[in-house]
């Protein structure tokens, strides 16, 4: 049964200047409980769709041009404000990708979870508080009493997604449309907000529309995809069919990007016999008993205990070798990485930069590894001079190195973009200019400038799209070849992991867990926690289940 | 127990030595002024004997490192010192004084915010259509005039020409107080609501445009509730602390008001002890002042603790 059907729906961008078409003619219908995916680059008009169903367009300066939004028989688009707002929560909620932003800070999680009781239904005090706890237990806080008089910032990350979940239940909707509600969110965690919303609808019977960039997120959960690109809905079919035999070329290539696991083990097994271990070779880093320790605050009177960032980290990176380390958010892979460049002050411990001791000789060691050591950073925007043109960032780098002589600079910058798969027409262009992806190459250039034997890469593809990311993956493999770079590569994405490293380091708490041959580590993992990461990975495949709620429990009890 | 209140039972330590250097400050800024506070009180009387004796008789005469030892004495015993010209303990002045002044800071800054409430909300919501134009250009306006001018014109106007309030001066029943009151307040009211309303729309519009309002208006909250129960606290929260801020320059400011309506509070007495160079009526204003401006941060420290539950010092 169809409860909402969008019927050639085009919005449009509109200004003095222009008139621009952000979403054209997207029709779609929506069934009594079923989960729809959307699926789409950053940009490719998600959650422009979302907000247009709602009516609640984010700028005066969009506006629905054509097209009819029904629910259940009745059409909604022309509703006044005031019928509108009863649409909003009580018929279609909605839940979005940042769960920090979009909750109140100085309000009770409780009394905004009481605010869409009282608006929507009639319930005295008493009962709004009891429902609210009701909820609270349904989403899964451990003790929904005291989550009721909490804020936003006591939570993690994914129990403030919780917390929205039970903010937009507490409307009784019958359609949730959610917007990118796992993007922020470590993969374990994600598994259980994608089991959440799951049980949601096995119980309540909710419908959802669910809008994500990852494709196995929706694969693992969804009943129908559709494939948006440039405001455009390009597929849309049930999900095995649609995965198994794509119509469009945009979904193959998004297919085709997917860092899914299972057919990499054949071309991986082939590779084996190239890369032989040579244990032989003096390590390029050594970190030997590595604490590191933040204090948390201190004042005159009171002396917090300090956080253990890293508790005893012991670890060789050898010459040559494609690292890459793992694990959740909070588990000490950056600090690690940071402390690896002398940027974190060592509690205790020794690192060891190709022979020169950080903590005996740090100023030598620091000039040295600076020389020799280049970071790319995570948000490839920020980590750009919005006012430099791409030439001018390149060219600082190369100046304050001095290694190369003033005239033979321009040939250098030509080369460095052509490294990284850029044409020379970049040179004058400025980071507002460029793409996400195009911003990173110029960040890893920028990172090249120095002629660097170690790259360590800080989730450098995590904000970007993926086929964008799969771009960066490959050049990062290309790179490897052409230059015999060490690479330390941080992120939580296991699947892009696997895809790009030889060996892998597994972190939990400030701890290496496991570490080893990536492939013996993916495999056949020793600990739970590996194995719990692991399993919590969406897959692309329809028919495997997201990470086992035994998993999530185990993580959850950590 | 106190939780995220701890501070208050510490910060009081911790601004001992603040206090301490400020009366280092004064102590030493009072004395650069240059004069012979006995020279001024004797005037043409003065004799080298008669300035001798006046000198002993306040400890004039004595090295400035001494001099200051006796001040924190004074300080320790609740007293700041004999006044040179009104020949009775700082102390005791001041407390005949701080009445005017103290009415006057508390009613013109809560004349301000019964403006800039409104005021900032009415803009907010009404962004660029002409309530909003309206308003900017009152806050550019209240901005723009100086006290003394305002205060001047509010006198011609409402005192002389309409002969509705009392021109200057301060009365001694609680109605005549009141009344003398309204121009002073209003003249500092006009400049300090505008700088209040300037930063409170920006942070309304900002919360207006946030991801709380687009989520609560996605639950079908109404554009009223939105902006009274998300926009509104959160807007609160930066604004109190530039109010802090700006109630530490209104104290100072008091001086010129003071002057202009011939109030009988701190600020006279400050440009009085000044002219006569009144060392210690100086330094004994000055300590109080600044003592306030601590108490009103404190204070907003206090609030902004209550109002934002992030908020840890």
């Amino acid at each position: 049964m169809t409860i909402l059907s969008v019927k050639g729906l085009s919005v449009s961008y509109q200004d003095k200047v222009e008139t621009r078409s952000l979403l054209e003619d997207a029709t779609f219908d929506l069934g009594q409980s079923e989960i729809l995916g959307l699926v789409g680059e950053s940009g490719s008009g998600k959650s422009l769709l979302c907000r247009a169903i709602i009516g609640l367009l984010p700028s005066t300066k969009l506006s629905v041009t054509s097209g009819d939004v029904v629910l259940e028989g009745r059409s909604i688009l022309g509703l006044e404000e005031k019928a509108m707002m009863d649409v909003r929560g009580r018929r279609i909620g909605m839940i979005f990708q940042n769960p920090t932003s979009h909750l109140d800070p100085v309000m009770r999680i409780g009394d905004q979870i009481c605010e869409g009781l009282f608006r929507h239904g009639s319930y005295s005090k008493q009962d709004a508080r009891v429902q609210a706890i009701e909820l609270l237990t349904q989403v899964g806080f451990p003790d929904p009493a005291r989550a009721f008089r909490s804020y936003a910032h006591e939570f993690s990350g994914g129990m403030r997604q919780r917390a929205m979940i039970a903010i937009a239940l507490s409307c009784e909707p019958e359609i949730l449309i959610a917007d990118e509600p796992t993007t922020a969110l470590d993969v374990t965690v994600q598994a259980q907000i994608l089991e959440l919303l799951l049980e949601l609808r096995k119980k309540r019977g909710l419908s959802i529309i669910l809008i994500t960039h990852d494709l196995g997120v929706v694969a693992q959960t969804c009943d129908r995809i559709a494939v948006m690109r440039e405001g455009r809905i390009v597929e849309i079919e049930e999900k095995r069919k649609l995965l198994s035999a794509p119509q469009h070329s945009y979904t193959k290539t998004l297919i085709a990007s997917h860092p899914s696991f299972d057919d990499h083990l054949a071309s991986r097994a082939l590779d084996d016999d190239i890369v032989v271990e040579e244990p032989h070779i003096k390590p390029i880093f050594e970190v030997d008993d590595l604490v590191v320790e933040f204090n948390a605050g201190k004042s005159w009177f009171r002396s917090k205990a300090a956080f253990r960032a890293l508790a005893g980290v012991s670890c060789q990176i050898f010459p040559g070798d494609t690292i890459g380390i793992v694990g959740e958010s909070g588990s000490g892979k950056s600090t690690l990485a940071r402390a690896m460049i002398g940027l974190t002050p060592i509690t205790s411990g020794d690192i060891a930069y190709d022979g020169a001791v950080l903590t005996l000789k740090r100023d030598q060691a620091l000039r040295k590894l600076r020389r020799e050591v280049a970071m790319v950073f995570q948000d490839p925007f920020n980590a750009l001079n919005p006012r430099m043109t791409v030439e001018a960032m390149l060219r600082e780098v190369l100046e304050t190195q001095g290694e190369i002589a003033r005239n033979a600079i321009d040939s250098r910058i030509d080369e460095l973009l052509e490294l990284v798969g850029l044409d020379v027409s970049f040179r004058p262009r400025k980071p507002k200019s460029l793409s996400g992806g195009q911003c990173q190459r110029v960040g890893i250039a920028r990172a090249l400038a120095v002629n660097p034997k170690v790259i360590i890469a800080d989730e450098c593809v995590a904000a970007l799209d993926v086929t964008i990311q799969a771009q960066i993956i490959s050049l990062f493999k290309e790179l490897r070849e052409k230059m015999a770079l060490t690479i330390i590569f941080i992120a939580h994405d296991l699947a892009i992991v696997r895809e790009l490293c030889e060996s892998v380091i597994v972190m939990h708490h400030g701890r290496i867990v496991e570490a080893g041959r990536t492939e013996d580590v993916f495999d056949n993992p020793e600990q739970d926690y590996t194995a719990n990461l692991l399993a919590a990975i969406p897959n692309i495949d329809p028919d495997k289940p997201i990470g086992t709620r035994t998993v999530a429990r185990a993580i959850q009890g950590n | 127990m106190l939780g995220r209140y701890r501070f208050v039972l510490f910060r009081p330590f911790q601004l001992l030595p603040v206090m301490f250097g400020i009366s280092v400050v004064t102590f030493i800024l009072v004395r650069l002024i240059p004069g012979d506070p006995a020279r001024v009180l004797l005037g043409a009387r003065s004799t080298p004997t008669a300035l001798a004796k006046i000198r002993a008789q306040y400890g004039l005469d004595e090295p400035m490192i001494t001099q200051y030892f006796y001040f924190l004495k004074n300080l320790v015993h609740g007293e700041m010192g004999r006044s040179t010209l009104y020949k009775i303990d700082v102390l005791k002045l001041i407390a005949t004084r701080i009445e005017p002044t103290l009415m006057l800071v508390f009613f013109a800054v809560l004349l301000s915010l019964v403006i800039a409430v409104p005021l900032a909300a009415l803009s907010a919501r009404k962004q660029g259509q002409w309530p909003d134009h309206f308003a900017r250009i009152a806050v550019t306006a209240g901005l723009g005039f100086p006290q003394f001018w305002l205060g001047v014109m509010l006198i011609i106007l409402f005192a002389v020409s309409l002969n509705w309030l009392p021109v200057s001066g301060y009365g001694k029943s609680f109605e005549d107080k009141a009344l003398h009151l309204v121009l002073p307040c209003l003249t500092i009211a006009l400049s300090l609501s505008s700088v209040i309303t300037r930063s409170l729309r920006a942070a309304m519009i900002s919360g207006l445009n946030s991801d709380i309002a687009t989520a609560a208006r996605a639950r079908g909250v109404s554009e009223n509730t939105v902006f009274w129960r998300h926009v509104v606290p959160n807007a609160l929260v930066p604004t109190i602390n530039l109010l802090a801020v700006n109630i530490g320059w209104l104290i100072g400011g008091t001086v010129v008001v003071e002057s202009v309506f011939a109030l009988p509070g701190m600020g006279q007495l400050l440009v009085r002890g000044i002219f006569s160079r009144d060392y210690m009526v100086v330094q004994g204003v000055a300590m109080v002042f600044a003592v306030a401006t601590l108490l009103i941060n404190f204070l907003a420290d206090i609030l902004t603790v209550a109002l934002d539950p992030r908020v840890k010092f």
